[in-house]
């Protein structure tokens, strides 16, 4: 746990399929006892990449780690070191559910027997049932089951709760804290932006093949300017002017001032103080939400997130925006 | 009831399978037209076609084979016995396939549960992958009865014939359909339509050989008495005709009453832990092939059982009547060797179908997407292969082993006297080198080209196809020589060379091993 290196590097990660180029550059850092939160559109190259880092197919170009390792050549060795859930769960349909855990189990070196057991019952599985007869759901447990019982190092969770009802989805947030704390890194591929908000330390937002930015959420929303909505009693003093605040209307409505604008992270102090000082009577305090964030790096041909701050107009509200 | 979004639902299910259906097809009318010509052009005089009638009416074992037909002593009855034995399961099997892809294998994969949140009623799709399976074998039938007419044999009875097989393959179409119904997934359609298939083949060889009304039970008798080439009972069409619209129009009701993802055939629970054997890679392998093992070993032995149990009427007919013989391709002097060599051919044919079948089978493992999953544990790629590949090979040495020792047991129990078993066991291992070789080009293609997969099914065809009718088609020795089988030599009859043996099992052991390197190099998934 305490390894010095990453557990995932990929620089400039390239991969093509006849003409089609699933990967271009691609940058990934999974650093250990981390979750991280692998976002993109459909057809990103999410899988792509996951199954670069595994081993199962190869890079065209770039370089790629596991573990500090080059997992094409020792796929088989670095395996025993993680467990895997695919992004499209397929079981052998005449195993029962039990029986294919087992099955899974074994490929990555057995199962903690009591978080077996544990697991079965917190997600509600039928273990005798057979494959065949699960729905989507009950099969993309047996698979989240299998990974999180493994005593595993990583975990590569490729969209694992795509057929969760939202029960089970609390259930599996708790469970991914809980190794998290025993010390396991996980990537955590997801459309679910509630669910990588909830859980991820750190998230790699990628688009067409290409990182589009990688940080802490602290750090993204950093780049992102938080939208303020504030009725005073008075006309707030020089806040068109002040440092940080873009996108400032101000008017005077039922004999209060009502004032709109965009700030910076590290001008929201100054500018509620001014607020303040205006005798304020109701504020509302919009942060950037992941959405946005996510929203603005999908968008289009929009650039890297750090080429500019994002407008009050991207970050939501959207019918107050317009007004 | 209005058949809503038919149209629509045909559009979809031709777009979809047009492309298998169109391959089948001309497989098949290529297959039976350019059968036909060859014998048209091999038995160019009444001379040559009376020899031929003389030699085949001598005995029972090609009546249980090819079935009696009428009116033999004509062209169309030389092609008609020629095409009995194929005649009887490429049909069958032509209305079964094509049925069973378009109903449930679209519903097991969940396509069908989109298409019937539309405007189209639960039948429908039911009704149109009949009614496109049903054009199917039309097509087939039309240009089967033009190209036996463009070779000579009279008009109406190349009509009858024709339509005779068309029939037979509207009844298993109609079975099908209805199955398709009542099993949870299209293996259990094949299954079940297959085995109905062997069970209709034992009926009508009884029948044919008792000279009883048993023929009168199978759906391949009812085209047998239809007798194309003897009396031309057009009326005995009606009863094919009659029973598969009854089975089309109980799977159409079924389907409109059933649940979508239902069958009236469900599953239990099973067992909450794995045993360590299923969790062993060899383990898996095992459960994953055992259901397609036990099904080829059944075919296997059963036409084992049926050849060994006319032993003594083979004997009888070859040693008799040269000319009978001459119809086998055999001399006639060693008639027990020569039952054995026809036997095991057939035998080795079914072990070779087992094996690109179940390579096959892990190339469905890689699409589905479990393929991915094994391998993300330590489990290397070469140690999955090599677990398949044991399993793979243990179950074509039990195919052949086994199906041997029932061949032999049941000449034994018909002859009356006791049967050299090595001579047997020996015979059908010779073949192994042959069947591996075949199982080793599916490996190559598995990992180095898996999307030309199909491509060893190919193979297969052309195997059987030379391997059967090569030699009574005269065909060049280039051609025949294409085909492992040729090599090993038809023991016990001929000598097998060794050398030929070691030949062979090198060109499997590169095959496989060049597949292993590709698929150790590739990516996986390859879509």
């Amino acid at each position: 746990m305490t390894a010095p290196q990453p557990v995932i590097r990929a620089q400039g990660l390239t991969k093509t399929f006849g003409q089609v180029r699933a990967l271009d550059g691609l940058d990934l850092e999974v650093t250990p006892g981390e979750v991280h939160g692998f976002l993109g559109p459909n057809g990103a190259g999410k899988s792509t990449t996951i199954r670069i880092v595994l081993g199962l197919i190869r890079a065209s170009g770039g370089h790629v780690e596991l573990f500090g390792r080059d997992p094409w050549r020792q796929a088989a060795t670095l395996h025993e070191r993680l467990a895997y859930v695919a992004g499209d769960v397929a079981l052998w349909s005449g195993l029962t559910g039990g029986q294919c855990l087992d099955v899974l189990g074994a490929t990555q070196g057995g199962l903690d027997e009591a978080r077996r057991t544990a697991l079965i019952e917190r997600f509600e599985l039928d273990p005798t049932k057979r494959i065949r007869d699960y729905s989507k759901g009950n099969r993309q447990k047996v698979a989240l089951i299998a990974a999180l019982a493994a005593d595993a190092e990583l975990l590569v969770l490729d969209e694992p709760t795509s057929g969760l009802d939202p029960l089970m989805e609390q259930a599996f947030q708790e469970v991914v804290r809980e190794r998290r704390k025993d010390g396991c890194t996980v990537l955590l591929s997801s459309h679910i932006l509630g669910e990588v908000e909830a859980l991820a330390d750190r998230v790699t937002i990628i688009r067409r093949g290409r990182t589009v930015t990688s940080g802490t959420l602290a750090e993204l929303r950093r780049h992102t300017r938080t939208h303020v909505h504030a009725v005073t009693v008075d006309a707030p003093a020089g806040l068109a002017d002040a440092p940080g605040v873009a996108d400032y209307v101000s008017e005077r409505l039922d004999g209060h001032a009502d004032s709109r604008f965009t700030i910076d992270a590290a001008h929201l102090d100054d500018s509620v103080g001014r607020l303040h000082a205006a005798r304020i009577h109701t504020l509302t305090v919009t942060p950037p939400s992941l959405d946005a964030l996510f929203l603005r790096s999908y968008d289009g041909d929009a650039g890297p997130l750090d080429a500019g701050p994002l407008d009050a107009s991207e970050l939501g509200e959207p019918a107050e925006a317009a007004r | 009831m209005t058949a809503t979004g038919l149209r629509a639902m045909l559009g979809v299910q031709w777009r979809t399978h047009r492309r298998g259906t169109l391959v089948w097809v001309l497989a098949l009318i290529a297959l039976m037209v350019g059968t036909a010509g060859s014998i048209a052009g091999l038995y160019n005089t009444p001379e040559k076609i009376h020899t031929y009638a003389q030699a085949v009416t001598a005995g029972d074992a090609l009546v249980v084979i090819n079935g009696r037909v009428e009116g033999i002593d004509s062209l169309g009855g030389i092609i008609a016995d020629e095409f009995g034995f194929f005649a009887a399961f490429l049909l069958p099997l032509l209305g079964i396939s094509l049925v069973a892809l378009m109903t449930r294998s679209e519903e097991e994969a969940g396509r069908l549960e989109a298409v019937l949140a539309g405007r189209v009623a639960r039948y429908v799709p039911v009704l149109a992958g009949l009614t496109i399976a049903s054009a199917a074998i039309v097509v087939t039938t039309v240009a089967f009865a033009l190209g036996l007419t463009a070779f000579g044999v009279p008009a109406t009875r190349s009509i009858l014939y024709a339509a005779s097989l068309g029939t037979l393959a509207f009844v298993f179409a109609g079975f099908a359909a209805l199955l398709a119904q009542v099993t949870l997934h299209s293996r259990g359609v094949y299954t079940w339509g297959l085995l109905i298939l062997a069970g209709a083949y034992v009926l009508r060889g009884v029948g044919d050989v008792t000279k009883t009304w048993v023929t009168w039970l199978s759906p391949l008798g009812w085209a047998e008495k239809a007798a194309p080439f003897g009396d031309m009972r057009w009326w005995t069409l009606l009863i094919p005709l009659t029973v598969a619209c009854l089975f089309a129009a109980l799977a159409v009701l079924v389907a409109g009453r059933r649940d979508l993802g239902s069958a009236l055939v469900g599953g239990g629970a099973g067992p909450a832990r794995a045993t360590s054997w299923l969790r062993s890679p060899i383990g898996l392998a095992t459960a994953i092939h055992r259901a397609s093992i036990l099904a080829w070993l059944a075919g296997a032995v059963i036409l084992a059982g049926t050849m060994g149990s006319l032993a003594q009427q083979f004997i009888d007919a070859v040693l008799g009547n040269p000319a009978m013989a001459a119809a086998f391709g055999v001399s006639g002097a060693q008639p027990v060797d020569e039952m054995v060599a026809l036997t095991q051919l057939y035998i080795a044919i079914i072990a070779t179908g087992f094996a690109v079948q179940a390579v096959g089978s892990l190339r469905g493992e890689e699409t589905a997407g479990r393929l991915e999953m094994q391998l993300s544990g330590r489990l290397s790629r070469l140690r999955w292969l090599a677990a398949h590949g044991l399993v793979i090979v243990t179950g074509v040495v039990i195919i052949v082993l086994v199906s041997s020792v029932v061949l032999a047991a049941g000449m034994a129990w018909s002859m009356g006297t006791p049967v050299n078993l090595g001579l047997v066991l020996w015979a059908g291992a010779a073949y192994l080198p042959a069947e591996l070789l075949v199982g080793g080009l599916a490996l190559a293609l598995f990992g180095l080209r898996p999307r030309a997969f199909p491509a060893a099914w190919g193979a297969l065809a052309s195997v059987t196809f030379i391997a059967f009718l090569g030699p009574g088609l005269k065909l060049p020795a280039w051609l025949l020589d294409l085909a492992p089988t040729t090599h090993i030599g038809s023991p016990p009859l001929g000598t097998v060379e060794a050398g030929q043996l070691v030949v062979l099992g090198a060109i499997a052991a590169t095959l496989g091993v060049a597949g292993a390197v590709g698929f150790r190099r590739r990516g996986v998934p390859q879509s």
